[in-house]
């Protein structure tokens, strides 16, 4: 559908330091038009340095950015468009609406920026307005409305033009938690109506994986992973990457005279099917790939006894916490049947379902808070 | 994350250029020639020899101590004073709905546009033995006008407007939000108030307090007219001697002006320190409405307190200036049969040049608004968001003139505009007028632009310029549309600064053209006091009600909600 | 757009004001502007008029010796015009009306516009005895009544002060000091507490300020003191660098014609011709203090300082 089309953005090379500080390096991207490319990543990640960058908020110091197949920025060459020459459309954390211009007027800027005629400009600020759903108030001030509303505006505002990418700098990180579940929905929609190419800042993976086609991991100024949520999940490139995306338990292990067990007790793992270098391993117990044993299972290596720690009622079913038997660590689990802390239970999963990693892999990954 | 953001930057170098060379050209230009002077003592006739004799002179003499000692105590003494009457009526009347808030609000200006030189003699008259209050009551307050402390207060009457303005909005714009956390958080309401909203006012303070420094240790008027009888000589009245009393000594007078200088520039330090400091970006891109509270029991004691702050600020010199304005003399008193409209009558009459004066006076006064206004507005932005070295150096070259007491601008803007080798010249043209009020009054309009500016988060100028704003279009659209409340606020004050100007005008205003100051100066000295408080009276009314009657139109328009 | 419009009207209001004559002159404006108004009566020749303090001239003269702007000066204070004549600043012209002015009142290059005398302005409400010599102003019924201008700022003062320091009265200025007499800036600020009564009199007022505030109906007397006072003349003069000096010498003849100086007596100022009438004690009716041998201005200044600071 969009091939011929050239990418939305493409991004060779980006470096950014201040001083002697490198904040970005070695960045490279590629969006296909149509898509949505989550930057998902801890604070501090460089993620929304990346898309000031892209913006033209900031100016890069190497490698080149392309936005629709036109170079915008090229320090190498000299290069570099402001971002009013970039014809971009961008949702900013704080919304940054105008306090002092109507909600009609706010919205109606990037056309009036293009010498859009007045008649046009009309008919389009007010469809922008209707699909977030604000036509009534347009002609309020921003401060007259409620967060949700005022996000709505800065959405309307950034695809009003509609321009070829539409960058979202964190934008719900201000809404509460419900607002922000019917507002990814929402953006979900936006952007498959429109079939918007977007950047999309988060540090909510639940977020990036629901809007994405794909994701890029950034850690400490570099991109860590970039796949489709999908590939992420399922083979996520570290164990920090797994670790971000809590995917389930990282397990120290061990390789034994009896095959591999969990680092510091006797409970034995299945084998990896490519055996990693050394007598040290960790591995990723996903917690989807988790269930309550229902049967006894033949393979003894592909279940683990464990203790409920602690047990959260959900509308989907029981969250429940458990310590693996003869270890301390700990396991999380949504089970359909109910239980209580104290009960012992069988969990059984798929062994082609564990992630192996080096066990020097990423030593200080923790996920945040 | 990353704030280092260079938004502005390819538009700010534009500002940037606009700015310093007008600074260079309103500023820099006279400010250079008082510098030479100063070194070089014979520049005058155009001669370089015997240089840095004057300097070292003033420099050496002990008598410049007693100056400076005498200039802080005034600058510091006017600036605790001012803060102390200015503080709690802003905070009242920016946090509470405080009953007819908007005649306080007119009542608190009025102080402002009393020229300093008319409220001094207005308390004298008042308050020395005999003067209007002994007339009325039986008592005189002489020992505690011609004091230290007296000057100090007068002076502080005169300016605490300017805190009580600038901090008001301050408080409005941060509103209640902050401090209520603070009060979930356990603070008291009090705590709450010392703890977070004071702190967040604090660009405002510093701004506000700085120019009052400025004002303090510039101004003329007070200290010469109340300072002289208990021998109480500070800088600018030193300065003043040496201009007006003949012999003149030019070269000692710009030596005496650069040691003003270095001491606003000091003041200039320690408000740039105390903002470095932390960041006190309030208004972000989310906006909120704001519910003023109401005032509960307090309300009759808030009131009493408005009044009586109104009543000696504003109503005293005023009922002073008008018992003066009526007075056929000033032997016959408040007597029934001494008062009358004469000294209007006179006024009005074609013949005396009071309308004259009247309207250079005014219109020189709006054209310096919107220079100073345009020009500080532009300042202020390029050294707020621009990058490069030569931000800090514009940002002291515009607030320098606030050091420059007006008759050295006077000076300056004489000897580097009147040099023969000039193709053309705005010397001896009222245009020389406008230089030197666009000069003295250039800090006002950047000191309330900077402030709003400080507290408009970056994003909304970003947002302006993705959304395809050029640098220029995203300044007019969005961030001057946004600081003009602030600045408004402050070309209504170099309006009214500029309309009464009087130390650098007598010296520059070109032969045969009369502004009211010069008008009022002229009858003090040989008219009669009556008709210049007549005048006085009428550019009251005037630099009072025109801004009222602006405020009222742009009212809605302007501020969001 | 708006600014360049102002700056346009401006610059109009500006160039209409460009005139022939520019004169500088210190006080009383209404006088100047007679005189200049009379001049374009008679000639067709416009005067342009800078009214300002001596000092204030003076200093805009010494910030535009670059490029002198004024043809003619008329100041307060003759010792501005022994001054420039010394520096070789003044047009030598004589004046076929100053035939009648004394020599006293003349110098190469300056003649006096008229002259005013040191008087005690005293106030008849102020419930104090009227006062008849400098002396009195001493004595206890004066006490905490008496202001002086100061001599720095005013002409006139400095004058009286350099006299009673040339006669050795010396002790009378610390009699005065002692009778709690206060230094109160120039000439006008000295008077007007004594016109609303806050004081009694002025030591060292101005002759014609005093007159013509008691003409205007204030309660103020100019008294002339039994032993004696002091005159200042008020020299005008032609700057040599006067791209104008065949208009600048008519003014300079009008000041001096009869009209010229009828004009200086209604101002209550003495004209310097002595065949004027004056509605006032001229200087022949005075009894003049001599300040032969007074000491050097600085000291002057600095022992009147070191008795009243």
């Amino acid at each position: 559908m969009t091939q011929g089309l050239p990418p939305a953005l493409s991004v060779r090379a980006l470096g950014l330091s201040y001083g002697a500080t490198r904040i970005l390096d070695g960045i490279d991207l590629t969006l296909p038009a149509g898509e949505v490319l989550a930057l998902l990543g801890p604070s501090g990640s460089g993620k929304t340095t990346l898309l000031r960058l892209l913006a033209g908020l900031l100016r890069p110091d190497a490698g080149r950015i392309e936005i629709a197949g036109k170079a915008v920025a090229d320090p190498g060459r000299g290069l570099f468009a402001p971002p009013e020459r970039r014809g971009l459309g961008m949702v900013f954390q704080d919304y940054a609406l105008w306090p002092h211009l109507s909600v009609a007027r706010n919205v109606a800027f990037p056309l009036e920026m293009q010498r859009c005629p007045t008649a046009e400009r009309r008919a389009r600020v007010t469809r922008a307005l209707e699909r977030v759903g604000l036509a009534a108030l347009a002609e309020r001030r921003p401060s007259e409305l409620s967060g949700g509303q005022q996000q709505r505006v800065a959405i309307a505002r950034a695809i009003v033009a509609e321009p070829p990418l539409v960058l979202f700098d964190e934008p719900l990180s201000n809404l509460d938690r419900e607002l922000r579940e019917t507002m990814v929905d929402e953006i979900a929609a936006l952007v498959a109506d429109l079939k918007l190419s977007a950047v999309y800042v988060t540090h909510d993976h639940a977020e990036a994986l629901a809007l994405a086609d794909r994701i890029a991991v950034m850690r400490d100024g570099g991109i860590a992973q970039l796949a489709a949520p999908a590939t992420l999940i399922d083979a996520p490139a570290s164990a920090g990457i797994a670790a971000f995306l809590r995917l389930g338990t990282l397990l120290p292990a061990s390789r034994t005279e009896a095959g591999w067990t969990i680092t510091g007790s006797r409970v034995a793992l299945p084998d990896p099917p490519n055996a990693p270098a050394g007598a040290a391993a960790r591995v990723l117990l996903p917690e989807r790939a988790l269930a309550p044993a229902a049967t006894a299972s033949p393979d003894a290596r592909a279940r683990l006894a464990a203790r409920v720690l602690r047990v959260q009622v959900r509308a989907s079913g029981f969250a429940l916490t458990l310590r693996l038997a003869g270890t301390e660590h700990e396991v999380a689990l949504l089970s359909p049947r109910p239980a209580a802390p104290g009960d012992d239970l069988e969990l059984a999963f798929a062994p082609e379902a564990l992630r192996w990693f080096p066990a020097t892999d990423d030593p200080t990954d923790h996920p945040l808070p | 994350m990353a704030r280092g953001s260079t938004t502005g930057a390819g538009g700010s170098r534009g500002f940037l250029w606009i700015s310093a060379l007008s600074l260079g050209l309103v500023v820099a230009l006279p400010a250079l020639f008082v510098v030479l002077v100063a070194v070089f003592p014979d520049l005058g006739r155009g001669s370089l020899a015997a240089p840095f004799r004057p300097l070292w002179r003033v420099l050496s003499d002990p008598a410049l101590a007693v100056l400076l000692r005498n200039t802080l105590v005034l600058g510091l003494g006017t600036v605790a004073v001012s803060a102390a009457l200015a503080l709690p009526l802003a905070a009242l009347r920016a946090l509470f709905r405080v009953p007819c808030a908007r005649v306080w609000d007119l009542l608190l200006l009025i102080p402002f546009m009393i020229p300093p030189y008319i409220a001094a003699l207005s308390w004298i008259l008042t308050l020395q033995p005999r003067g209007y209050l002994e007339q009325l009551s039986g008592v005189n307050l002489a020992g505690l006008l011609f004091s230290v402390p007296g000057i100090i207060l007068l002076m502080a009457l005169n300016t605490f407007p300017v805190v009580y303005f600038i901090l008001s909005r301050n408080f409005e714009t941060i509103g209640a939000r902050f401090s209520d956390v603070g009060r979930v958080c356990g603070a008291g309401p009090w705590r709450a108030f010392l703890r977070l909203t004071l702190p967040l006012a604090t660009p405002g303070i510093a701004a506000s307090l700085l120019l009052v420094f400025a004002m303090a240790i510039e101004e003329y008027g007070t200290p010469a007219a109340l300072g002289r009888r208990i021998g109480f000589e500070v800088l600018v009245t030193g300065i003043e001697n040496r201009v007006s009393e003949w012999p003149i000594d030019l070269p000692e007078a710009a030596g005496l002006s650069l040691v003003l200088v270095l001491l606003a520039l000091a003041a200039f330090a320690v408000q740039r320190w105390l903002l470095a400091r932390r960041d006190y970006r309030i208004l972000g891109g989310k906006p909120q409405p704001f519910q003023k509270r109401p005032l509960g029991r307090w309300r009759l004691p808030v009131l009493a307190l408005f009044a009586l702050v109104a009543g000696v600020a504003t109503v005293l010199p005023l009922l002073a200036i008008l018992a003066a304005a009526l007075g056929r003399t000033i032997s016959g008193g408040l007597r029934p049969d001494n008062l009358g409209l004469t000294n209007f009558a006179e006024l009005l009459d074609l013949g005396s040049g009071g309308l004259r004066a009247l309207s250079h006076s005014l219109s020189l006064g709006v054209a310096t608004a919107l220079l100073a206004g345009g020009l500080g507005a532009i300042t202020a932005y390029a050294v707020a968001r621009g990058a490069g070295r030569g931000r800090a150096a514009l940002d002291a070259l515009s607030l320098m003139p606030n050091a420059l007491p007006g008759v050295v601008v006077g000076v300056g803007i004489i000897l580097a505009w009147n040099q023969p080798w000039l193709p053309v010249s705005p010397y001896n043209t009222p245009l020389i007028l406008l230089l030197a009020y666009t000069c003295l009054l250039l800090p006002q309009p950047v000191r309330y632009a900077s402030a709003a500016l400080q507290q408009q988060g970056d994003s909304l100028e970003a947002a302006a310029r993705v959304c395809g704003a050029a640098p220029r279009t995203a300044f007019a659209r969005i961030v001057l549309p946004l600081m003009t409340p602030s600045l408004i606020t402050s070309m209504l004050l170099v309006f009214a600064v500029a309309s009464r100007e009087l130390v650098a005008s007598l010296l520059v205003a070109p032969v045969g053209y009369e502004t009211i100051s010069v008008y009022i100066w002229r009858q003090f000295d040989q008219g009669s006091v009556g008709l210049g408080m007549a005048m006085a009276l009428c550019t009251i009314a005037i630099t009072t009600l025109i801004p009222m009657l602006l405020i009222a139109l742009m009212r809605g328009r302007l501020s969001p909600g | 757009m708006k600014l360049s419009l102002i700056a346009a009207l401006l610059l109009a209001t500006a160039t209409t004001a460009r005139a022939d004559v520019t004169v500088y002159s210190a006080g009383p404006g209404s006088l100047i502007n007679a005189l200049a108004a009379g001049f374009t009566a008679t000639t067709g020749t416009r005067v342009n008029v800078f009214q300002a303090t001596t000092g204030k001239i003076m200093a805009r003269l010494e910030a535009e010796a670059a490029n002198p702007v004024a043809d003619m000066v008329i100041s307060a204070s003759w010792g501005t015009a022994t001054q420039f004549a010394e520096e070789g600043l003044l047009l030598d012209y004589d004046s076929p009306n100053a035939a009648t002015v004394p020599d006293f009142l003349k110098l190469p290059g300056a003649v006096a516009e008229g002259v005013s005398g040191l008087v005690i302005a005293w106030n008849p409400t102020s419930g104090t005895p009227r006062p008849t010599d400098w002396a009195d102003l001493a004595r206890p019924a004066y006490k905490d009544m008496v202001t002086l201008p100061d001599p720095a700022a005013s002409g006139g003062t400095f004058t009286l002060v350099e006299a009673l320091l040339a006669n050795d009265r010396k002790d009378l200025l610390e009699d005065l000091k002692d009778n709690g007499a206060i230094v109160a800036g120039a000439n006008k600020a000295a008077l007007t507490p004594v016109l609303q009564g806050a004081k009694a009199a002025v030591f060292a007022g101005v002759d014609y300020i005093t007159m013509d505030a008691a003409a205007k109906g204030e309660s103020i007397e100019a008294i002339f003191p039994s032993s004696g006072t002091v005159i200042a003349p008020r020299p005008m003069m032609i700057l040599k660098s006067s791209q104008n000096a065949e208009d600048a010498k008519a003014f300079f003849d009008y000041v001096l014609s009869e009209p010229g100086q009828a004009m200086v007596a209604a101002a209550y100022l003495m004209p310097a011709r002595t065949d004027i009438e004056a509605d006032r004690p001229l200087i022949g009716d005075m009894k003049l203090m001599s300040n032969e041998g007074a000491p050097a201005r600085d000291e002057v200044l600095s022992t009147f300082q070191g008795i009243f600071r």
